[in-house]
């Protein structure tokens, strides 16, 4: 697991400095001004930008041999699976981190950059609720469908994601009443539903990873 | 004799393709270089996804020392090498980097003998292997098999698209890891003169079927081609024929015993035969 772990980090690695470069130029300008529009735009796509990129090397392995040469080495195919599961949380809360970050700067420096705090709450709940089921449609379909779409697995599983969060927000518009409760019941129910997704596809993608042959 | 890999009856087919791996059996003894031989899409890579469990086969055993190798195996891949044809590992990591990352994966990596390796192979330790020439790439990834303390290396057209140079560095390194006993070597290749210098044995494949298994030294000193034409040829007891092929104004007979032949049919003209020959007539040829 150590070996996969490692794998993923450097794979990840080019991808997510340039990300991050890209986050704290923007996250100083976001800092900077005021527009509740730029701090949700960058909540929202700087924790799928970190899950994408980390996405997306599964792919990158397969424009070499090294996808292949990894089931000849001292791993099970489970573990292969889980890591890249585990590389996309971590790649996540990187996102989540740079988020956090600016937020609180954005707030120290000019108050709550919300109408109502909670709303940065909601607004995280999004991005990570995207990403779980961006992973959770993602890795599946890859191991399903074969390498070579790769790049069109990522996008739809983008467009999938995004479909998800907002079948469920609608249904919670419309089966909860407005209300403070109701809002925390909303946030609750998208996280767990994108969480459970991702927990639930795990075990698929094992078992359809286990009979592809490479 | 021992074996440290046994194959029994293996079969795989691609349904789409149509392909068909047909009831494969060869063995690897210890201390030894099999080279298995075929042209381009016969079956090689497939067999060896059938060894590694890359490719999940139809029917049939393959034990590796001595067990049947599932996908919690892991401690038997931690004693297998492998080295596949081209782009091994991710272009974007660093020699150091693929060192690192292998060290997380085998119990016996040897970062020194890495490193040796790569003073060795004239490797450089920093430079992105995207921008390795084909040959360092390769010289990369038999550092890196061999580098864990394997007892089997299976080497899949490892030393294609070499030059002469090069690959007979390789081969020296090849022959070095055998003189151990316990270690062997599958070489899958085409490239018939490798299979001449370091083999031990040699096994055919064409079409997906085995066809010859032999020790080399039996093909090499044993093995003949008959030269002769029609009339002779109709004099050459079946028996003895292992194929044959029709040229212009000659037909080139493959005996299995070429002095005994020599004796036997003394107007007709022997030829020791070479690896590449033996090919030729076993997949070019007609077999009766």
């Amino acid at each position: 697991m150590k070996g996969l772990m490692k794998n993923n980090f450097y794979a990840t690695l080019p991808s997510a400095k340039a990300l991050a470069i890209i986050m704290v130029l923007t996250g100083a300008f976001i800092t900077a001004v005021i527009s509740q529009t730029l701090l949700i735009s960058y909540i929202v796509l700087g924790i799928i930008g970190f899950a994408e990129i980390a996405v997306s090397i599964v792919k990158e392995e397969f424009s070499s041999k090294w996808g292949k040469y990894k089931l000849t080495l001292p791993v099970r195919r489970a573990q292969i699976i889980k890591s890249q599961f585990i590389n996309q949380l971590i790649w996540m809360s990187v996102g989540t981190l740079f988020a956090i970050t600016v937020t609180a700067l954005s707030w120290l420096l000019h108050g709550c950059p919300y109408d109502s705090p909670f709303d940065i709450v909601t607004t995280f709940v999004l991005g990570i609720s995207m990403s779980f089921f961006m992973g959770a449609v993602f890795f599946p379909l890859f191991y399903l469908n074969g390498e070579e779409r790769g790049h069109v697995f990522i996008s739809l599983s983008l467009v999938c994601a995004f479909i998800f969060c907002y079948t469920i927000v609608s249904l919670i518009n419309y089966l909860i009443e407005p209300g403070f409760n109701n809002r925390l019941l909303g946030n609750v129910i998208l996280l767990a539903a994108s969480a459970m997704a991702y927990i639930l596809s795990y075990p698929l993608t094992v078992r359809i990873f286990r009979r592809r042959e490479y | 004799m021992e074996h440290i890999l046994e194959l029994e009856h293996i079969s795989k087919t691609y349904p789409k393709s149509n392909f068909t791996l047909s009831n494969l059996s060869f063995s690897l003894p210890y201390g030894t270089i099999l080279g298995f031989v075929g042209e381009n899409g016969a079956g090689k890579t497939t067999t060896i996804g059938c060894i590694l469990n890359t490719i999940a086969k139809d029917s049939g055993t393959v034990k590796l020392f001595g067990k049947e190798m599932q996908d919690n195996d892991t401690d038997i891949r931690e004693k297998i090498g492998v080295v596949y044809d081209g782009d091994n590992f991710p272009g974007f990591w660093t020699a150091k980097q693929l060192s690192q990352v292998m060290n997380g994966f085998y119990d016996r990596w040897d970062n020194t003998l890495f490193q040796k390796y790569l003073a060795d192979f004239e490797l450089p330790e920093n430079q992105k292997i995207k921008h390795f020439s084909r040959g360092m790439s390769m010289k990369l990834a038999i550092a890196a098999a061999l580098s864990h303390h394997p007892k089997l290396l299976i080497l899949d057209e490892a030393t294609s698209g070499l030059d002469p140079i090069m690959r007979d560095e390789m081969l020296d390194v090849f022959l070095d890891f055998v003189q151990e006993e316990n270690h062997s070597i599958l070489l899958s290749s085409h490239i018939t003169s490798d299979l001449e210098k370091v083999a031990d044995y040699i096994a055919f494949i064409h079409n997906g079927k085995l066809i010859l298994t032999a020790p080399k030294d039996d093909l090499i000193y044993h093995y003949a081609v008959l030269r002769c034409k029609e009339s002779q040829f109709q004099s050459i007891d079946r028996k003895d024929i292992l194929a044959f092929r029709k040229r212009d104004f000659q037909i080139d007979v493959l005996v299995p015993d070429g002095k005994e032949a020599a004796k036997k049919y003394r107007d007709i003209v022997s030829d020791h035969v070479s690896i590449d020959e033996i090919m030729l007539l076993l997949v070019k040829g007609e077999q009766l």
